[in-house]
């Protein structure tokens, strides 16, 4: 399947064109969407992560094969949709009320969008009530929280709190990240998990539906 | 600081807060300390209003026995010249603020900022609630992956630098005339010489900017757009040269040369874990610039250049020292690879840490004072030995720092210098 092994390499190299090029033609080619999903983009994601972890890959590269991944899914998404196949989870995925970055929440958005999941994603600045909202009514088994800032971590404690005030905690498990969290904090917020990389969120993620 | 700063001992610790929009202190943070030590009351200057950081006046400065004061452009972050004080009523705490800098609250509470205070043009800033300073607002649609390259024009990207008006060297002159007279140590900010601060990307002083000014576009474009980004650097290389001959002339003319060292550059190359770029795109992309200004400096003046990274750079001190840095700041030990003792074994005879002095991110705001001042006391051991250290928290002190943490950090490096103070 050359157009496949193109795909794979449009994504690991960032190349937008080529990933929606080279998608169009294997659908054109009758290869099932979940297919191209499940045996290429996501291995090919997977690869990227890689890449990040061993610093082969820094952000600008990342961001670029999110780009490219973005340009593939936005072709597949309405055709997995019409399939009625189900994601290997969904997660609702936000920056924490008072925080307004963005760029790490969206490359762990980008991995697990191209690691299988579908992603929810509400953007930044997010309130507790809007997490849960969107949990409760997309059915989400994942809810991910990003902070950059001291300041805004507690948000991510008010958020989980407002998971068990609303009966819901246990529905949902929960992960956070961002540059001044820590495994630590994560544990003393009653977080189920913490991921330090866009890359190893993915692998937390897996873990966590699989639990 | 002098001795620090040429890596002999000194015989305390040099201590600054305040000195730098890196060095800073949160505005609520700086009242907390006023009352603590009993000073005047009144409102507190916020003199950087992106990261709302209070201005140390001199008899706060004396209360914590700092050793360093600032020279900073005439213009904050969002364009407004830092004269005709107002006061200013944030979230409940009475604070001053440019008279030029305004700013309408949302209905959800946010608070927008205006550049040159002109609310006519699209904000810039954003306060959240539950945030404690402004975030810059992209004011640039997602850009058309299918972009016309070809109609991309670097001069967008240069509209704020320019040649320094005669009112900002005025206000150079006074201020450096001003730092030099109080007898400390002086760091001078000129503006200019950042290149490719995302934190300046998106240029919040400009009213419609052009160019590339999302942060993540110009991420992808340091990847992408190599040759767009090398002609933006290029001449703002040329431009911040000829505003360093000027004001260099001036001050030597007019003010006498006070500068002890220059603020040269602002880029993080690292991030907690990592870096956001290669050492190989380093040297391609900035190192070139970076040695021509601090080779012009070094040539012409006896200032030390100064560089903030945060996160994990210590792939690339070796590249700084060969660009021409003398210091770095902020030192973020809490960042992978950036253990004080090996850093300070590795690079201390040839780097000033600036910074690395307690972690903002967990010791400061959340641990005990006694944490605090073991911390401090470990750090102290490990950076003061030969000079080449000044005193300075990781990065600005955050809103919500309380006050005997602050307090117990300073203790902790006056008890290390043997030093009694407030």
């Amino acid at each position: 399947m050359p157009d496949l092994e193109k795909l794979k390499q449009a994504l690991i190299e960032g190349d937008w064109k080529a990933a929606a090029a080279a998608t169009q033609a294997a659908l054109a080619d009758g290869v099932a969407p979940l297919t191209i999903v499940t045996g290429h983009l996501v291995p090919a994601m997977d690869e990227v992560g890689r890449l990040f972890e061993c610093e082969e890959y820094f952000v600008p590269e990342m961001l670029l094969s999110a780009r490219a991944m973005k340009a593939s899914m936005d072709i597949l998404r309405p055709l997995l949709a019409e399939t009625g196949v189900e994601p290997i989870g969904r997660v609702v995925i936000g920056t924490v009320k008072g925080d307004l970055h963005d760029i790490g929440k969206n490359l762990v958005a980008a991995m697990l969008e191209g690691g299988g999941f579908e992603v929810i994603d509400l953007g930044a600045d997010v309130a507790p009530e809007l997490f849960i909202e969107a949990a409760a009514t997309r059915n989400a088994n994942l809810v991910a929280l990003s902070a950059l800032l001291t300041v805004t971590m507690p948000s991510m404690k008010t958020t989980i709190d407002a998971f068990l005030a609303a009966g819901l905690r246990e529905k949902v498990k929960i992960m956070v990240g961002g540059a001044p969290v820590t495994q630590q904090y994560a544990d003393s917020i009653g977080a189920d998990g913490y991921s330090d990389s866009a890359g190893s969120a993915v692998a937390l993620a897996r873990k966590l539906v699989a639990a | 600081m002098r001795t620090a700063l040429e890596h002999r001992e000194p015989d305390r610790i040099p201590l600054d807060f305040g000195s730098t929009n890196v060095t800073g202190i949160h505005v609520s943070c700086v009242a907390a300390l006023r009352r603590y030590y009993g000073l005047a009351p009144g409102p507190v200057k916020v003199h950087e209003p992106g990261q709302m950081l209070g201005w140390i006046e001199d008899d706060l400065r004396a209360a914590m026995g700092l050793d360093v004061t600032g020279v900073f452009p005439r213009k904050t972050k969002f364009g407004a010249p830092a004269v005709d004080w107002k006061e200013w009523n944030f979230r409940g705490l009475e604070v001053l603020v440019p008279g030029e800098f305004r700013t309408t609250t949302e209905p959800n509470g946010d608070i927008l900022a205006y550049p040159q205070g002109d609310e006519t043009a699209a904000p810039s800033g954003r306060m959240p609630v539950g945030s404690a300073f402004f975030d810059s607002i992209i004011r640039q649609p997602e850009i058309d992956p299918e972009i016309d390259e070809a109609k991309l024009d670097p001069a967008d990207n240069l509209e704020e630098f320019g040649p320094l008006s005669e009112e900002d060297l005025d206000h150079i002159e006074r201020s450096v005339r001003a730092a030099g007279a109080s007898g400390y140590g002086v760091i001078a900010s000129f503006g200019g010489t950042s290149f490719g601060d995302v934190g300046l990307v998106p240029a919040p002083a400009l009213k419609n900017p052009k160019g590339i000014r999302d942060v993540a576009e110009w991420y992808i474009s340091t990847r992408t757009r190599r040759g767009y980004i090398h002609q933006v650097f290029e001449r703002q290389c040329e431009i911040a040269i000829a505003n360093l001959e000027r004001i260099h002339g001036r001050l030597q003319a007019r003010a006498g040369d006070a500068v002890d060292c220059m603020y040269v550059c602002g880029t993080d190359f690292g991030t907690q874990t990592s870096a956001f770029c290669s050492v190989a795109t380093f040297r391609e992309l900035w190192f070139p610039y970076y040695k021509r200004v601090n080779g012009w400096v070094h040539a012409n003046t006896a200032w030390k250049c100064f560089k903030h990274s945060c996160g994990s750079v210590e792939r690339f001190l070796e590249s700084f020292i060969e660009a021409g840095f003398d210091i770095v700041n902020p030192v973020q030990c809490s960042a992978a690879g950036m253990d004080p003792a090996g850093l300070k074994r590795k690079y201390g005879s040839r780097l000033v840490f600036w910074g690395g002095g307690v972690d903002t991110q967990k010791t400061l705001p959340f641990g005990t004072p006694r944490e605090v001042r073991e911390e401090v006391l470990r750090r102290c051991e490990i950076f003061a030995p030969g000079g080449g250290f000044v005193f300075n928290s990781i990065h600005n002190l955050q809103a919500g720092t309380p006050v005997e943490n602050i307090v117990a950090m300073l203790d902790a490096v006056h008890e290390f210098n043997g030093v009694s103070h407030a």
